[in-house]
């Protein structure tokens, strides 16, 4: 039994060391969506980072997010396959994308992929996976307008409105109080 | 008023008796006319803005904007009635002066009828005012405390019971505030 | 240990770009950049700049960093043929408008940089490759005054008329 435990932390120890010899990069990815709300027809920000928390750089680095179909989305900014030369170890990039969702409703955001090389040497590819947004709901435009417009017009119909009500009797009241204060203004100076 | 009526000559006070809270027809008609425009026009507020559903609420509409109705027509003519007087001595020796500048050429005229003349148009000019601003002063604080109301103190309740407050307590409000300051 | 293998690459790497990339001349930039103006259902404002390069020598696909207020981004390099695209988001409070220059620099002068800031010399000394300029317009963060408190502002200055008149009137 302690035998076990001693060959276990052995091998432990062994493949520590391994894995700090192995010179190799480590990509993490984060696909984010930077948005408050996401609306039909307005911009949504998505940020891809990339994490190296290996101890080498990362070469080659490729983005590819196919999760945009253009007959779901509109193609606003910034483009959804990206290439980086070389990502430097324990330091993390960003590359962004503007798009425009062409439908309302639910929609589930997947992830991105990343191929790199790991090492300077490395014959095949490695892939990475992106964080998923998820599931999240598109808001109509119309309804969006509703509930976060400022109202501007309705609040103006509402002073068009409210204006006579208010200016005609305090024109009529004013112009007679005018006409008799003045009327009266001479006589107290005589 | 007894106090002040002191000050008044017997035909003054004659015609004080005129100055009553009641109101001829006309003037009625105007007051419930513009009470009842000023009491609808919130629900453009809350149907635009508080996306109040209309028909789910129309007969809250009906009966809140009703009473709404009355009780700011019954303000217009407390505030009118207070004002009426004040404003009455106020113009006094405005009105004077210009209906003696007008009748000064009439020299069939009596002094009596002439002080009848002026006395009348002393009414006259106390009446039209005291209605216009006390219209005016009315739907200014009616409209002010329906905003601040529905979009500041009751702002967390659902549209309809929001509709039903603000409109019908600020109403009633006015009214009591107008019974109150005579 | 470490420190070794740092410099060995460093060396691999400028050995590299002596090797191959030759130094772009006379660069040319065409750019389009895109900033997220209306930022009112966002939480940080992403500007976004895609450009070609183009070099009277002919040189292609150079890797380019890129350096803005102060700090260094990588351009991304796109499908197309020395297409590049540098972005990079701000907070919506901070994002500030006017003019961002974006300066570019190729493998040699970013060594270049990055040798200047490890021996405390003044980075500026090294002269970018290319600048683009991104212009932000401004950001509409949502209308300046609510309209309800307006609304409430001229009410109450209506209000107060009608109450100081009524007051007069009364006195």
């Amino acid at each position: 039994m302690k035998w076990h435990i001693i060959f276990a932390a052995f091998a432990a120890f062994l493949l520590m060391t391994y894995a700090e010899e192995e010179e190799a990069a480590r990509l993490l990815v984060s696909k984010q969506l930077l948005n408050k709300y996401l609306v039909e027809n307005m911009d949504i920000v998505i940020k891809y980072t990339v994490y190296n928390v290996g101890n080498a750089a990362a070469l080659e680095v490729e983005i590819t997010d196919n999760s945009f179909h253009p007959d779901h989305f509109t193609h606003v900014s910034g483009e959804l396959n990206a290439r980086i030369d070389r990502v430097p170890p324990y330091t993390n990039v960003s590359h962004i994308v503007v798009v425009r969702p062409r439908k309302f409703g639910y929609f589930n955001f997947t992830s991105a992929e990343v191929l790199y090389r790991h090492k300077e040497d490395a014959g095949s590819l490695q892939f990475a996976a992106s964080s998923e947004p998820g599931e999240a709901i598109i808001v109509s435009f119309r309804d969006y307008d509703k509930q976060f417009s400022s109202h501007v017009i309705d609040w103006a119909a509402f002073a068009v409105m409210t204006l006579p009500s208010l200016a005609i009797p305090f024109a009529l009241w004013y112009s007679s109080k005018s006409k008799y204060e003045k009327l009266l203004k001479p006589t107290r100076k005589h | 008023m007894s106090g002040k009526s002191k000050a008044f000559t017997k035909e003054e006070e004659l015609l004080l008796q005129d100055f009553s809270r009641n109101v001829s027809t006309k003037s009625s008609a105007l007051f419930y006319g513009n009470a009842f425009i000023v009491s609808a026009i919130p629900i453009w507020l809350f149907w635009r803005i508080h996306l109040i559903d209309i028909y789910a609420n129309l007969i809250s509409f009906v009966l809140v904007t009703l009473a709404s109705t009355y009780a700011l027509a019954l303000a217009y003519k407390n505030t009118k009635f207070v004002l009426k007087h004040k404003i009455a001595v106020k113009r006094e020796d405005a009105v004077t002066k210009e209906m003696s500048r007008k009748l000064a050429e009439d020299k069939k005229m009596s002094k009596k009828e002439k002080d009848e003349r002026i006395l009348w148009k002393k009414n006259e000019v106390a009446d039209y005012e005291a209605t216009t601003f006390s219209i005016f002063y009315n739907n200014a604080l009616f409209l002010a405390l329906v905003i601040v109301s529905s979009f500041y103190i009751l702002k967390t309740f659902t549209p309809a019971v929001n509709y039903i407050f603000s409109v019908g307590a600020t109403s009633a409000l006015l009214a009591l505030l107008s019974t109150g300051s005579q | 240990m470490m420190n070794r293998f740092i410099i060995f690459s460093i060396l691999i790497i400028c050995g590299v770009s002596e090797i191959f990339a030759e130094t772009c001349q006379k660069p040319e930039v065409i750019a389009s950049a895109y900033v997220t103006e209306d930022a009112t259902i966002l939480t940080n404002v992403a500007f976004t700049t895609q450009f070609v390069l183009k070099c009277s020598n002919g040189v292609k696909g150079i890797t380019l960093y890129a350096e803005v207020d102060g700090k260094s981004l990588p351009a991304a390099r796109l499908s197309s043929d020395n297409k590049y695209q540098v972005s990079w988001t701000e907070d919506v409070k901070k994002a500030r408008s006017g003019d961002y220059n974006i300066k570019l620099y190729d493998d040699e002068r970013y060594a270049a940089i990055r040798k200047a800031l490890r021996n405390g010399e003044d980075p500026n000394s090294v002269k970018p490759l290319v600048v683009v300029v991104l212009n932000n317009p401004g950001i509409y963060r949502g209308p300046w005054i609510n309209s309800e408190l307006l609304a409430v502002l001229l009410a109450a200055l209506v209000s107060y008329s009608a109450f100081s008149s009524k007051f007069k009137l009364l006195a």
